[in-house]
């Protein structure tokens, strides 16, 4: 008799909860046998470590708000937190992730080195696999055409394109030389060339007068600073994004690179802002939050939660990883409720699968949605910095937004040739 | 020619740093034939540790003058860690090579996770400090007043440590400890104490260095490997075991560095490389080395 109460009262108190938790649907317990487990990927030291942090932030925040409304699809989440590394010992937290864990989904991973080795072996080894910020891609060549477990997110280039639309937008015939300090990897070389491409593809003439090659953790850039100033360029394209960007900013600062008027456009400068200080950071230079950037006038409620929230707990101000995460979560948890919703019981992982195909979810920094062919588009944030702020750092002035269907390819096109083809508005 | 001035000075700054952690590198090779590959870890060590000292004295009010004197000095403090790690060399001075290299890779690696517990997985940065210095300007010349302090220390240690090893009485004693150590013992030399000293001044170099670029760059855990390559690249050039030859040698990797990064910027790491394989191919005991009959 005590054992039916007992069951009686966890039904109603769940019942409660469920009915609280708005906006996300109600489902019956006989899908509350255990907790739902992700695995979580994520650097948590070395150079990319702020990144993998603030993801899990990002992460931390989802899984919350998803427990405290009851779960997914009545099942609550439990964490299971890997470090990414390199390559093979990564993979080896992956297999250990999906066989010994038995999570029910992996999310996460930063680096497309990691990413590019691990998505066939999810592929391989049918783990639903859901990417923060890794790509698939082989230089801009999608290295996995029709992945069935594998889901990743928007093209890197993406930062790249809307930066260099900005640049083209605000400066076109204000500049004649341009210079690049870019990460020496993939990502680095292909925004650099994807910036020349589209000055092309708007016509606008140009030379390029410098090009800087650091690997990344370089952090003592004098020399390379030296180069560019030597080659006095009208502007300097830079998709540094880790701790060598205010190491660099500072040295450039100090050198004096940034006393003539120099233009300044650095897609992935959001990942560092709280770093770049005014007294190093001009006013006036594009600037990449990409898809989140924290002080947005008209920014969603959910958004405005999560910045304060951060704010509160971290003190400190998040970036758009911290998007990346929770954007991976909604897509697993929107797939997991329509697939058990079509199904009336517990859903298998190709259901949920299938149901992730082109779902659309409201994401902290704005609307996004998992195309069919399993990439990401999210809706991306630059503009032009501003020293007019209440912070010790520089800021968004004037806000572009633009989704990222204007930004990155097709499903199936190749980058180059859609650049040249696409019929892109600035 | 400001040009060739500010690519000259972003070479020689740099030397500058790398002459400090590859000059401890040489002190202790030279006089105890130790192989130390933590000196990365010394200088990742005296970064962090300046930074969070520059922080002391930042809520302590200090003025902002003030902050390259900390620095030196946190790297001069980190200087007492030298004889305990000295007395764990010590298990390995009478055996095979093999042991010093994977005995000083142990330390990098217990290093790492120390600074990690300390200071945690982020980089740290100290914020405009570098530039509250100022700038020092000769007509259309110009250098960040703290980028041409730090040469300017690092010119006069290298100063310092060339005087004291030639003409003082422990110079000297120093020296001949490292040319015959059972012939200075023999004549009532505390080898043992000279080992404390000289391994303690290596680590000083070492954090000292660190200490002093902080401001300009950053502090993160993977700043030793990064460092202790160059230092290598230095030591091959110049000659293992010689002061002389760190100074060289940081000179030619920071300028050919920069060159390379001017002229042909794919050629940045490349450069150091060709440098370091023709002075092996042709004089293999370094510029300024004793070739091993």
């Amino acid at each position: 008799m005590d054992s039916t109460r007992r069951t009686l009262l966890k039904t109603i108190g769940g019942a409660g909860t469920a009915l609280a938790a708005q906006p996300y649907l109600t489902f019956p317990a006989i899908a509350q046998n255990r907790p739902l487990r992700i695995g979580i990927i994520a650097p948590k030291s070395g150079i990319v470590g702020t990144i993998g942090e603030c993801g899990l932030r990002g992460t931390q925040f989802a899984v919350d708000r998803i427990n405290a409304a009851g779960g997914i699809a009545g099942r609550k989440v439990e964490l299971i937190v890997e470090e990414e590394t390199n390559p093979k010992d990564s993979l080896e937290r992956l297999r250990k992730l999906v066989l010994q864990d038995k999570v029910d989904c992996v999310q996460g991973v930063v680096s497309s080195g990691v990413s590019l080795a691990m998505g066939p072996v999810a592929e391989e080894m049918k783990a639903l696999l859901i990417f923060w910020d890794g790509t698939t891609q082989d230089g801009v060549k999608e290295t996995m055409a029709n992945p069935r477990y594998v889901f990743r997110s928007t093209d890197n280039e993406c930062e790249a394109v809307m930066a260099s639309l900005l640049a083209i937008k605000y400066w076109k015939g204000k500049f004649a030389t341009i210079a690049g300090i870019n990460p020496d990897y993939s990502y680095g070389r292909n925004n650099f060339a994807a910036f020349q491409a589209l000055l092309k593809k708007f016509n606008v003439e140009f030379k390029v007068v410098a090009d800087q090659w650091p690997k990344v953790g370089t952090l003592d850039l004098t020399s390379h600073v030296a180069a560019l100033k030597a080659a006095k360029p009208d502007l300097v394209f830079s998709s540094l994004l880790f701790a060598d960007l205010p190491v660099f900013m500072k040295t450039a600062h100090g050198a004096g690179l940034m006393d003539g008027g120099t233009k300044f456009a650095f897609p992935a400068a959001g990942f560092q802002h709280t770093l770049l200080k005014k007294e190093f950071t001009p006013e006036g230079m594009v600037f990449g939050h990409n898809t989140l950037y924290f002080d947005l006038a008209n920014a969603t409620p959910l958004q405005k939660q999560f910045v304060q929230e951060y704010e509160t707990k971290y003190k400190d101000y998040p970036h758009w990883e911290a998007d990346r995460a929770y954007f991976a979560m909604q897509v697993y948890r929107a797939g997991v409720e329509a697939a058990y919703k079509a199904k009336n019981a517990w859903p298998s992982t190709e259901d949920v699968i299938n149901a992730m195909e082109g779902v659309k979810v409201e994401s902290l920094g704005g609307p996004g949605q998992m195309r069919k062919d399993h990439i990401a588009e999210q809706t991306f944030y630059q503009g032009l910095t501003t020293h007019k702020n209440r912070y010790d750092f520089a800021t968004l002035g004037q806000v572009d937004t633009m989704y990222s269907d204007q930004l990155q390819k097709p499903a199936g096109a190749d980058f180059w040739k859609w650049i040249e083809t696409a019929q892109i508005k600035l | 020619m400001t040009a060739f001035f500010d690519i000259l000075i972003g070479g020689v700054f740099h030397a500058a740093v790398l002459f400090l952690v590859a000059a401890g590198l040489q002190l202790v090779f030279g006089v105890q034939k130790i192989v130390n590959l933590a000196c990365g870890s010394f200088y990742a060590l005296g970064a962090y540790f300046g930074i969070t000292c520059v922080n002391w004295a930042i809520a302590g009010h200090s003025p902002q003058w003030l902050f390259l004197p900390v620095l030196i000095a946190a790297g001069i403090a980190l200087g007492v860690i030298g004889p305990f790690i000295e007395a764990l060399l010590r298990t390995i001075y009478d055996r095979d090579e093999s042991f010093q290299l994977l005995l000083t890779f142990a330390l990098v690696l217990i290093f790492q996770d120390v600074l990690r517990f300390f200071w945690g997985a982020n980089p740290q940065q100290l914020g405009n400090l570098s530039m509250s210095y100022g700038k020092i300007e000769i007509g259309a010349l110009s250098v960040p007043t703290y980028n041409a302090l730090v040469i300017a220390a690092s010119v006069m240690i290298a100063t310092g440590i060339g005087a004291f090893l030639q003409r003082t009485r422990y110079g000297r004693i120093l020296r001949a400890t490292a040319e015959n150590r059972e012939m200075s013992e023999a004549l009532g030399v505390n080898v043992r104490w000279v080992y404390a000293c000289v391994f303690t001044l290596g680590t000083v170099l070492g954090t000292v260095g660190g200490a002093l670029v902080v401001p300009t760059a950053a502090a993160s855990l993977d700043m030793p490997v990064e460092l202790v390559v160059e230092a290598f690249a230095v030591v091959v050039i110049g000659g293992l075991g010689s002061m002389r030859g760190a100074l060289a040698g940081a000179l030619i990797v920071g300028l050919m560095r920069a060159a390379a990064i001017v002229f042909y910027a794919e050629l940045e790491i490349l450069a150091i490389y060709l440098v370091v394989i023709v002075v092996l191919i042709a004089r293999p005991a370094g510029l300024f080395g004793k070739a091993v009959e």
